[in-house]
């Protein structure tokens, strides 16, 4: 191990690695001849991780301590995340099948993608860790350099050494007139100082100007808001911090929100475009149709009994009632409810038709046929109708079957085994289609020929038929994580503005005999520390070029 | 004249007054006299007065828009642009009284010129606003992401300034800096290049339809059938690249020959890919056209020509202006640009980071300008290097701004391109 002295010439001992001594500033590791501007940074502390004879942990926090190490994570992980932007990432779908997707829409480049694993780049291993290392590196660089940094801020000597002074970027040395006592001229000097906002600390022909010190410990806040921000994020995890679905919620009927005690209600839901006049001509002419607005007028019920009982009907409290725009969700406690999609197709609740004798038209009776919720046998009248076979979207399919396409009731149709007086012992069959366009689509007349001779069902008016008119789809959210994510935001923002809009200068001054010497320091903005420096000396009646004091910065 | 009208008045006015401005700089920095000092004084007042000037009328244009569409004109590419280039111009103003230096303006101004004339090239009507965009946060996000970017823009400008007056033209290992110098000088060229074929075909009222016949499968009744359709779309600048098949509607040819010049690969066979690399093309044509004059008259690189121009600066306080307007920039862009963007996602949307592509690339801009100022307190990142940064910085900035509408569609798509 190599013995290093670290203790400089004015007797203060020095932690191994310090640059410049902690309490007169004198360059320790550098020939007294050396003129180039110092080394600042910390102001020449010697930072936690630089330690003699380090372990494995130490080298651990080592790696992480490196702003550099910092400067090619953040590199990689943005030329990471720019991969992802490449294709459409996985989480942008909802029901598809990536292992084709890619390779259907993109080609082989777009399959090789998929198998890189790119097409889900944010939830990726690596991407994680990138950003787990960025929060590592957050908490270490911070750590490593902050407490150090107030070290020396916090017992800074007045009385620095020449050296020192004379080795800022910004340097002024002048022999006082005979004329200029000295005491006067440290009078003036401070007082002039003092209109420019620093505090100044005097001691022996010695002075220390110092302003805006907090703008050091901006970057540190910073860094503790992101670490917030990302611990947030993470916390979104936590089981039941994190909600997020989307559901359709047809008109006048309440729907339960899955997994919380709520029920919602889509009361109206309306939709609005502008008229021509509100548009440019150009659009008008083309046909475009700009919508204006959507809205879905909500009611928001707590269920208080019968909630899993699927036999009995849940008891409903109204508790919330809320006109969900875009930007404007319901929110109810940790409940947020946002407009989604919506569908105005209409689409067909229940029928209540009749059954009657075609001949006489004699009408035995009617039945309310819920068309999601039908039962499974009807009686009216003389006659029962048991319900053999029911399809939401008939269809014939190729082997002339009867199928269903879909689940959605575009095309409803209903098997019925009708028994009853002038039919045949073990029932007939009927197929039953409530939509008139659907009648005449799949020919009921043909299919029921025999039947409909002696028995037919038929709605009356529109009044028998209930007709759902709008469904909204709305996006359900619970985020736990929101608070503590704004929080961590706005810390970032304090820190930032504090770090970037203020910058913390410096000016020590020394007086030997009549010889003048100052040196001065910013941690930014150059130009206005020069300007501000000669401005001061001007005060104090010296002439100064204000391009000459500053000696020019880092030129490597 | 009703309030659009005048607001659009103000708008061409402002343009003229930059153009005016620009001369007025050039003069100022160029022209030499005995009295240098005394010169520069005078006329870079008188400059810096129609620069305002021009801003006055662009605010003008700003504030009568707002009243006579009922929204903050910033919804759409072409307002976004206007705005961005207000600010460019405020950022420079800003900059203007801290460091006092004409030189400025002759490398600001021109870039306000030329996003006043890339905005020009999108439809520039009112349009009503969609209820996504009804928001407050429609006003702060944007608003202070324009600001930002206009700061980042200056930053770019100083660190384009920086490498002309300190780039060693005899110093024959500094090629490659040379060559990419200029060739970023060329890309601007190429931008000014798109803007005049654009307006030079739009001032002839040029038009040309193409058209298809493409095969659509539809179910009709339950009849599935084959049948072939007429697709059609408009160019506006004449097809040299069009989609496969497709024939030019009536008889327009281009110099004497046939259009369209050439079908675009299998892999990109769409109108709308079509279009845009015919755009694309145009573009580089244009751009290499107008490099190729200017080349001409001044026979040598336009980097090197420009470096007598920035004499009078100090090098050092060139670094330090792109340095603080990018310090000045990145705390606004974190508000704006992330910040504000999250707060909005997560009212509209019920998501505050979905990562959608406009997303990452704000988060890619901030990483990049993150990774800079980390830089800038290391030994050896001030000066050449720094200025390199910033120059890819504003690339980055430029391509989340225009590259992501052109290349990428997501959740921002509105934003029209």
């Amino acid at each position: 191990m190599e013995f290093q002295n670290t203790k400089c010439e004015c007797g203060h001992q020095n932690p191994t690695q310090t640059i410049l001594c902690e309490a007169c500033g004198k360059p320790l590791h550098e020939s007294d001849n050396e003129t180039s501007v110092l080394e600042m940074r910390y102001d020449g502390v010697a930072r936690k991780s630089q330690k003699a004879n380090p372990s494995v942990i130490d080298r651990v926090w080592n790696f992480f301590s490196s702003v550099k190490i910092a400067v090619i994570v953040i590199i990689i992980t943005l030329i990471g995340a720019s991969l992802g932007t490449i294709y459409p990432q996985e989480s942008q779908f909802i029901n598809f099948d990536p292992s084709t997707y890619y390779k259907e829409n993109y080609g082989t480049i777009g399959h090789i993608y998929y198998l890189l694993g790119l097409s889900h780049t944010y939830e990726s291993w690596w991407f994680i860790s990138l950003l787990v290392m960025i929060g590592a590196s957050l908490v270490i660089c911070s750590l490593d350099r902050v407490l150090p940094l107030y070290r020396a801020l916090h017992k800074q000597k007045i009385r620095k050494h020449d050296q020192f002074l004379r080795r800022q970027r910004i340097v002024y040395e002048q022999q006082l007139s005979n004329a200029m006592h000295q005491g006067d001229w440290i009078q003036k000097a401070q007082k002039a100082l003092k209109r420019k906002g620093y505090r100044v600390y005097e001691q022996d022909g010695a002075i220390l100007a110092e302003k805006n010190r907090f703008s050091r410990w901006g970057p540190y806040i910073n860094h503790i808001g992101l670490i917030v921000f990302l611990l947030a994020v993470l916390a979104r995890s936590i089981p039941g911090w994190n909600l997020e679905y989307y559901a359709a919620f047809p008109h006048n009927e309440p729907r339960p929100i899955e997994n919380t005690p709520f029920y919602l209600e889509n009361e109206k839901f309306t939709v609005e475009y502008y008229t021509k006049e509100e548009m440019p001509e150009q659009f008008a002419k083309e046909g475009r149709v700009i919508p204006k607005l959507f809205e879905t007028q909500a009611t928001l019920y707590r269920c208080v009994a019968n909630c899993d009982d699927p036999l009995a009907e849940p008891k409903l409290e109204e508790v919330h009632k809320h006109n969900i725009r875009v930007n404007e969700p319901l929110k109810y406690e940790d409940l947020m409810i946002f407009q989604y999609d919506f569908d105005l197709t209409p689409k067909l609740v229940a029928v209540k038709p009749n059954l009657k004798n075609p001949k006489t038209n004699e009408i035995y009776g009617s039945f309310e046929l819920n068309i999601s919720k039908s039962e499974p046998k009807y009686t009216v009248g003389p006659y029962t109708l048991e319900l053999r076979e029911k399809y939401m979207d008939f269809d014939l399919g190729k082997d002339g079957k009867p199928i269903t396409k879909t689940p959605n009731p575009n095309a409803p149709a209903f098997l019925f085994m009708i028994k009853g007086p002038g039919l045949e012992e073990t029932g007939e069959p009927y197929f039953y289609f409530p939509l008139q366009k659907d009648k005449q689509r799949f020919r009921e007349d043909v299919l029921n020929q025999e039947i409909m001779k002696k028995i037919q069902i038929d709605v009356q008016s529109m009044a028998d038929v209930t007709i759902q008119e709008s469904l909204s789809y709305l996006n359900v959210r619970i985020e736990k994580a929101l608070p503590y994510i704004w929080v961590g935001a706005g810390i970032s923002m304090i820190g930032l503005v504090m770090g970037f809009y203020w910058q913390h200068r410096r000016i020590w001054l020394r007086l030997n005999e009549n010889q003048l010497l100052l040196g001065a320091h910013t941690n930014k903005n150059w130009y206005g520390m020069r300007n501000e420096v000669a401005r001061i000396l001007r005060e104090t009646e010296l002439e100064v070029d204000v391009n000459a004091i500053d000696r020019g910065g880092d030129k490597s | 004249m009703n309030i659009l009208e005048f607001s659009q008045n103000s708008y061409l006015t402002s343009f003229f007054l930059f153009c005016f401005a620009l001369i007025l700089y050039v003069f100022t920095v160029a022209g030499r006299r005995k009295n240098q000092e005394a010169h520069l004084k005078k006329w870079g007042t008188i400059s810096f007065a129609v620069t305002v000037l021009g801003f006055v009328a662009q605010l003008a244009y700003f504030i009568t828009r707002w009243i006579g569409s009922g929204h903050i004109p910033l919804s759409n590419m072409y307002e976004f642009m206007s705005f961005l280039a207000i600010m460019i111009i405020a950022a420079y103003i800003v900059m203007h009284f801290i460091y006092r230096s004409a030189a400025l303006g002759l490398f600001a101004v021109p870039l306000a010129i030329l996003m006043m004339g890339y905005a020009s090239v999108f439809p520039s009507e009112v349009q009503p606003l969609i209820p996504q965009l009804k928001s407050i946060w429609l006003i702060l996000h944007v608003s202070m992401v324009g600001a930002s970017e206009a700061f980042f823009a200056v930053g770019f400008v100083a660190g384009i300034m920086y490498l002309v007056h300190t780039m060693r033209w005899d110093d024959t290992t500094k090629r490659k800096s040379q060559i990419a110098l200029e060739f970023s000088l060329f890309t601007v060229i190429i931008i000014l290049g798109y803007v005049v074929t654009v307006f030079g075909y739009r001032a002839a009222g040029y038009e040309v339809e193409l058209q298809r016949t493409v095969e659509v499968v539809e179910t009709i009744d339950n009849n599935t059938q084959i049948s072939n359709k007429p697709d059609t779309i408009s160019y506006t600048l004449p097809p040299i690249f069009a989609a496969t098949n497709s024939k030019v509607v009536g008889d327009e040819k281009f110099l004497g020959m046939q259009l369209p010049l050439m079908e675009v690969p299998a892999a990109m066979d769409s109108h709308k890919t079509a279009r845009k690399m015919n755009t694309v093309t145009w573009s580089l044509m244009s751009g290499l056209l107008l490099y190729g004059l200017i080349r001409l008259i001044i026979r040598k690189p336009i980097a090197k020509a420009l470096q007598p121009l920035l004499r009078g600066m100090n090098p050092d306080d060139l670094d330090e202006i792109s340095y603080r307007a990018t310090a000045i920039a990145f705390p606004v862009f974190t508000l704006g640009g992330l910040i504000f963007a999250m707060i909005w996602a997560q009212e509209a949307w019920g998501r505050f980071w979905a990562w959608d592509p406009k997303e990452v690339w704000a988060l890619i801009t901030w990483l990049f300008y993150s990774a800079y100022l980390h830089l800038r307190l290391s030994r050896g990142y001030h000066g050449e290097k720094s200025a390199w940064l910033v120059v890819i910085g504003f690339i980055i900035v430029m391509f989340t701004l225009v590259g992501v509408n052109l290349l990428i569609v997501g959740l921002h798509s509105y934003a029209g391109v």
